[in-house]
């Protein structure tokens, strides 16, 4: 028999990294830290060492596990409230997961893949580097004063540096908050400015030296903070900008007639162009295009929905992923609960999967997707025509708008 | 869609206006009393009943009947366990205790590749309680059990005179009892009046949980909502494949032992039992009392299919018409998840979804 003292977790203080109770593997040693030093971090504190090594320690994610084996990281909220950032194998089984103080959203991955960021959903002003493979406490990164996250962020080609959107919503101004990364701990250095309101998505440029931001152009204060305020004057954008000093490149927005299509989230294909897909913020009966396509020298063009499809998507795009190679963009529609197939090249639609608040997606194998969702469930797409395969349902998770492949 | 879409548009502006926050705190004291409780006691029951038959099949001279004893006593085990799974909340979380007593799905058979692993080694500490719990999920509940206990024709091999005769026998043995621990813990923590009950019945004033009875409910509600997902898009959808021919019998759960129709039955009307215990049409006004009578109709419709089934599936589902009667049930239950979800949460104004929910 085993113990009866457990108790629901709001009983028990929570860890802030652990490998997962929700094990296929036999049971491996535990790695715990104090939630109260999370939090004191939060506070301010980050420069000091407050995660308190234990003698127990060692990597997130044993050798075993990262050896050969596909890994997927995605922020979460679990049945007991707590929130955290998880990573998944190619099974959907969890093999490890770091608690957050409040809601993620975005992760950035460094490209050589020993490291990730996950940042906090808006207007949350925390972001935490993991590095899984070794036996590393976390940094929390606290928001610059006057600045907060907007979720999304990415690495320079090169590891070297981290961009982060932020807003500056005293100015109601986006930035893109740079960090250097090439020491032990992530430090901001600088900001750019993203020439928009409300950045959400930001890529790098295949060229390596271009920065791509999705201006959402929705204005917003931590105040109110999910308040849209500007929802009659809003222009989205997607914008180009040189990494090196800021300069707007390139600028790319839809007409007036679709300015109310907040530009979120990106994907880059196979060419080298991009994949954007929006939330519409005009009214709920109006059925505007919802996936765009541009280049930098290539003017924006809208894809067409299948009417069959269309009316019941409710004009929401949550997340937007190309497959390995580039030729397949998947765009994910939770309130619709359909995640929606384009071929790259033609921008032709190919189909849609059914997947009831299925918004997480990310690349696995040479063409096919895996596709997470706020039931849990983690299933995987190997042909747009052909039921998901639901491959795990780990218990008590509600997996959160992205999941990025890690390895 | 269209239809749904206008009925929701009707519970919008019916609801709207201010509306004084109902107190959720009753519903929620009748569910944990009249369902979650009696069920969880029920499987501590039927899973306590478990090592029991393992050891009258196991025993030097097997009692006579004891496999079809053995048999019956697992499809009771299983009966109990489909009443509780969907309640994924508080105890039945903790200690991994879900994946524990069930690993599903397990599409690419990890189970079966672990326990090959274990077979091959005799690894022994499949062989007590205290260190089967530490193993992989997928070697240690119900899953594992029916994989070492059933063949693939769904008859009981349990103790058949082979080489790993005793082997197995511990190691079923040594899950019987994983299990039936983990069920007592299960009914045990329900029936603490400081356990998770706490949590969901302070909630009107607010704890560290839930700041109101109304976010209570809700992960209640929804959680009942994602059973429904999981009987369709998990238990039918890839047994049904993608056409009549492509139809995969032993997808379905449990039907290794010839239990999926047992499972599929309990699961549906624990989900249906749980939702009523709550008497929530009490709390909804009268104009929308139709939804609970249209809910109830299409459960009972569904435990019509379900009986129109002839168990073990493996043996039957490609002839008949159970293909068509599994089809059907699958249309249904996406109905009964689509009102829930939809006109029963705008009718009691609680919200659903994550992704969906707010976005960004």
């Amino acid at each position: 028999m085993r113990s009866t003292g457990t108790r629901s977790s709001l009983f028990r203080s929570g860890s802030i990294l652990r490998q997962a109770s929700g094990r296929l593997r036999d049971q491996a040693t535990l790695t715990t830290l104090s939630r109260r030093g999370f939090l004191a971090a939060l506070g301010g504190l980050a420069a000091t060492p407050v995660f308190s090594r234990s003698t127990l320690a060692e990597s997130l994610i044993g050798k075993e596990a990262a050896d050969g084996v596909p890994l997927f990281v995605s922020a979460f909220k679990k049945a007991d409230g707590d929130y955290g950032v998880g990573i998944l194998d190619d099974l959907g089984q969890v093999l490890g997961e770091i608690s957050l103080p409040g809601r993620g959203h975005g992760v950035a991955i460094s490209p050589d893949r020993t490291r990730f960021v996950a940042f906090a959903r808006r207007p949350g002003t925390f972001a935490v580097v993991v590095r899984p493979f070794e036996d590393a406490e976390p940094q929390v990164i606290a928001a610059q004063s006057g600045r907060h996250f907007y979720g999304h962020g990415s690495f320079s080609a090169d590891g070297r540096l981290l961009y982060a959107v932020e807003n500056d919503y005293e100015a109601a101004r986006g930035v893109v908050g740079v960090y250097d990364a090439s020491g032990k701990t992530i430090s901001r250095i600088g900001e750019i400015e993203t020439h928009g309101i409300g950045p959400h998505d930001l890529m790098i440029d295949p060229d390596g030296k271009t920065l791509i931001v999705a201006n959402g152009g929705i204005k917003t204060h931590p105040d109110m903070p999910r308040k849209k305020l500007n929802l009659d004057t809003m222009t989205p954008s997607v914008v180009y900008l040189d990494a090196e000093n800021g300069d707007l490149l390139a600028e790319h927005a839809l007409g007036t007639s679709l300015h109310q299509l907040s530009l979120r989230h990106m994907a880059l294909d196979g060419n080298g162009r991009v994949w954007v897909g929006g939330q519409f913020e005009g009214p709920q009966a109006d059925q505007p295009p919802l996936v765009a396509v541009l280049g930098r020298d290539e003017s924006i063009r809208v894809t067409d929905i299948p009417d069959s499809i269309a009316p019941g998507l409710q004009n929401y795009v949550g997340s937007v992923t190309a497959n390995a190679s580039g030729e397949i963009i998947a765009t994910s529609c939770p309130r619709g609960g359909q995640t929606l197939f384009w071929k790259a090249s033609s921008g032709a639609f190919l189909g849609a999967e059914a997947i009831i608040d299925g918004c997480g997606v990310a690349p696995i194998d040479q063409g096919s997707f895996l596709i997470s969702d706020g039931n849990g469930a983690v299933s995987l797409v190997e042909d747009p025509t052909r039921p998901a395969e639901i491959l795990a349902r780990p218990p008590g998770y509600s997996w959160d708008n992205h999941m990025f492949a890690l390895t | 869609m269209m239809i749904r879409q206008l009925a929701l548009a009707t519970l919008a502006i019916v609801c709207a206006g201010p509306v004084l926050a109902q107190d959720f705190e009753p519903p929620l004291e009748r569910l944990i009393d009249g369902y979650i409780r009696p069920s969880m006691s029920e499987f501590a029951e039927t899973a306590g009943s478990l090592p029991g038959a393992v050891d009258a099949v196991c025993a030097k001279a097997p009692e006579k009947d004891a496999q079809e004893t053995f048999r019956i006593a697992f499809a009771a085990a299983v009966e109990g366990f489909s009443k509780i799974h969907f309640l994924r909340f508080g105890p039945l979380l903790e200690d991994d205790r879900l994946n524990r007593l069930a690993f599903l799905p397990d599409p690419r058979g990890a189970a079966q590749r672990q326990i090959r692993k274990i077979y091959a080694k005799k690894d022994e500490t499949v062989l007590s309680p205290q260190t089967i719990s530490a193993k992989s999920v997928a070697v240690q509940g119900l899953t594992a059990l029916q994989l070492i206990a059933f063949d693939k024709n769904s008859a009981v091999r349990l103790a058949e005179p082979d080489d790993d005769r005793e082997f197995t026998c511990g190691y079923a043995r040594s899950i019987a009892e994983n299990i039936a621990g983990i069920a007592a813990d299960l009914a045990s923590e329900w029936d603490d009046p400081d356990g998770y009950a706490k949590v969901l019945l302070t909630s009107s004033t607010g704890n560290e949980r839930f700041h109101t009875s109304k976010e209570a409910i809700e992960s209640v509600f929804n959680t009942l909502v994602t059973g429904l997902i999981i009987v369709r898009d998990q238990d039918l959808l890839p047994a049904l494949g993608s056409s009549q021919e492509d139809a995969k019998a032993y997808r379905f759960p449990f039907s290794r032992s010839g239990n999926s129709v047992v499972y599929m039955k309990a699961e549906l009307q624990g989900i249906r039992d749980a939702l009523f215990s709550m008497n929530l049409m009490a709390m909804t006004p009268e104009k929308f009392h139709w939804i609970y009578n249209g809910v109830d109709f299409e459960f009972s419709n569904a435990q019509g299919y379900l009986d129109n089934l002839q168990s073990p599936l493996r043996q039957t589902f490609e002839d008949g018409d159970g293909y068509a009667q599994v089809s059907i049930l699958a249309i249904t239950v996406k109905s009964i998840r689509n009102t829930l979800a939809t006109e029963m949460a705008g009718a009691l104004q609680l919200a659903g979804g994550f992704n969906a929910l707010d976005g960004d």
